[in-house]
């Protein structure tokens, strides 16, 4: 196992709906593409685990940060005749059996910032081999936002979990963090997959 | 995290079943019975605190096993953060939409309070002033913590 800094350069912000990001989050996501089984993609990410902890550093960003919205046009996905459906005390159809096209404003980040960087410790080629052919990173990635240049991949001390301050890179449960304890305690996901709440647990995690 | 919600706040509105997501979800968006005579209702406004120990809410539900509150959500929270005792909160907002278990999130230091809602969550470090383009909560919270300066 390798430690390793792995660094992409950005042509376009960054959108992100929250989280930290992770790397092996990164590397799960482009193996589920591939293997579509979640099993079998955690299992096959090429990093170093300690108690099912990866040594694999959340983004890190010296970003400007603004909001940014996006409007999603919605049909409700349903195929009953809305003539067969009783009315609301208007005479009208209810909301959610219209069928004309519902407008949702969408919130997110926007990060702006020349590079994004990660520090971890795994299998250097493997990751390598993995993250050269992505072109796009964060949410609205369709829409051209968090396009990437190029990435490097290079030797660094770091092991993905503790800065050289004792700082948390990532999200460490409580009671597995050795560094800094001074940070704030947070509720966060500490292992894939990231959305699962399931996951959450008390942890240090970077601010 | 859905654990503290279900055994401190959830089981006392809908039966356990053993999955912690289904369970939290169906206490959140099924309908409950009110303290007033009527149909079961789901909790569609208000606020709540969740707490080791006996949680507090607005919305008042025949539930028991939880306490029932009038106070406001921002005087309810900043009560709770004011008398910070250390030990993890719960802070809820409740609106027409029910809260996604997505969104819920547990609050264990005053740098890093969460705030949860059906719209998102808002995190701020309550030891310090708002920015200017900090939360709404932020805001609210530090005008009544310091007299409206």
């Amino acid at each position: 196992m390798d430690k390793i800094k792995v660094t992409a350069h950005l042509l376009a912000p960054v959108v992100t709906g929250g989280g930290y990001m992770t790397l092996d989050g990164l590397l799960a996501a482009l193996l589920f593409d591939d293997l579509q089984d979640v099993d079998a993609a955690h299992a096959a990410i090429p990093i170093r685990q300690t108690d099912g902890l990866h040594h694999a550093s959340a983004a890190i960003m010296e970003a400007s940060r603004e909001r940014i919205s996006f409007i999603a046009a919605l049909r409700p996905g349903h195929s009953i005749d809305p003539d067969l459906i009783q009315k609301n005390k208007h005479g009208q159809l209810h909301r959610k059996f219209d069928t004309s096209l519902t407008n949702v404003l969408n919130s997110y980040a926007l990060l702006t910032a020349p590079t994004v960087t990660w520090y971890a410790e795994g299998d250097a080629d493997h990751i390598e081999r993995l993250i050269s052919p992505v072109q796009f990173i964060g949410k609205r990635r369709a829409s051209g936002f968090g396009r990437v240049a190029r990435w490097q991949v290079e030797p660094d001390d770091l092991d993905g979990i503790e800065g050289p301050f004792g700082e948390p890179l990532r999200p460490v449960p409580v009671g597995m963090f050795k560094g800094d304890t001074s940070h704030p305690i947070v509720d966060a996901a500490w292992r894939p997959a990231y959305w699962n709440p399931i996951h959450r647990t008390a942890c240090y995690a970077p601010v | 995290m859905l654990q503290f919600f279900n055994d401190n706040f959830g089981r006392y509105l809908v039966e356990q079943s053993g999955d912690p997501v289904a369970d939290a979800r169906r206490a959140l968006s099924s309908g409950h019975r009110m303290k007033k005579p009527g149909i079961p209702q789901r909790i569609a406004s208000g606020w709540a605190v969740v707490r080791p120990g006996t949680s507090t809410m607005q919305f008042q539900l025949a539930a028991e096993g939880i306490a029932y509150s009038t106070q406001t959500r921002y005087e309810a929270f900043l009560a709770e953060l004011d008398n910070w005792d250390r030990t993890p909160r719960m802070f809820i907002e409740f609106a027409k939409r029910p809260v996604p278990v997505d969104n819920l999130f547990r609050t264990f230091d005053l740098r890093q309070v969460r705030i949860c809602s059906p719209t998102g969550v808002e995190t701020f470090d309550f030891t310090k002033p708002p920015e200017k383009d900090g939360c709404k909560t932020h805001k609210v919270l530090w005008k009544l913590k310091t007299g409206g300066k």
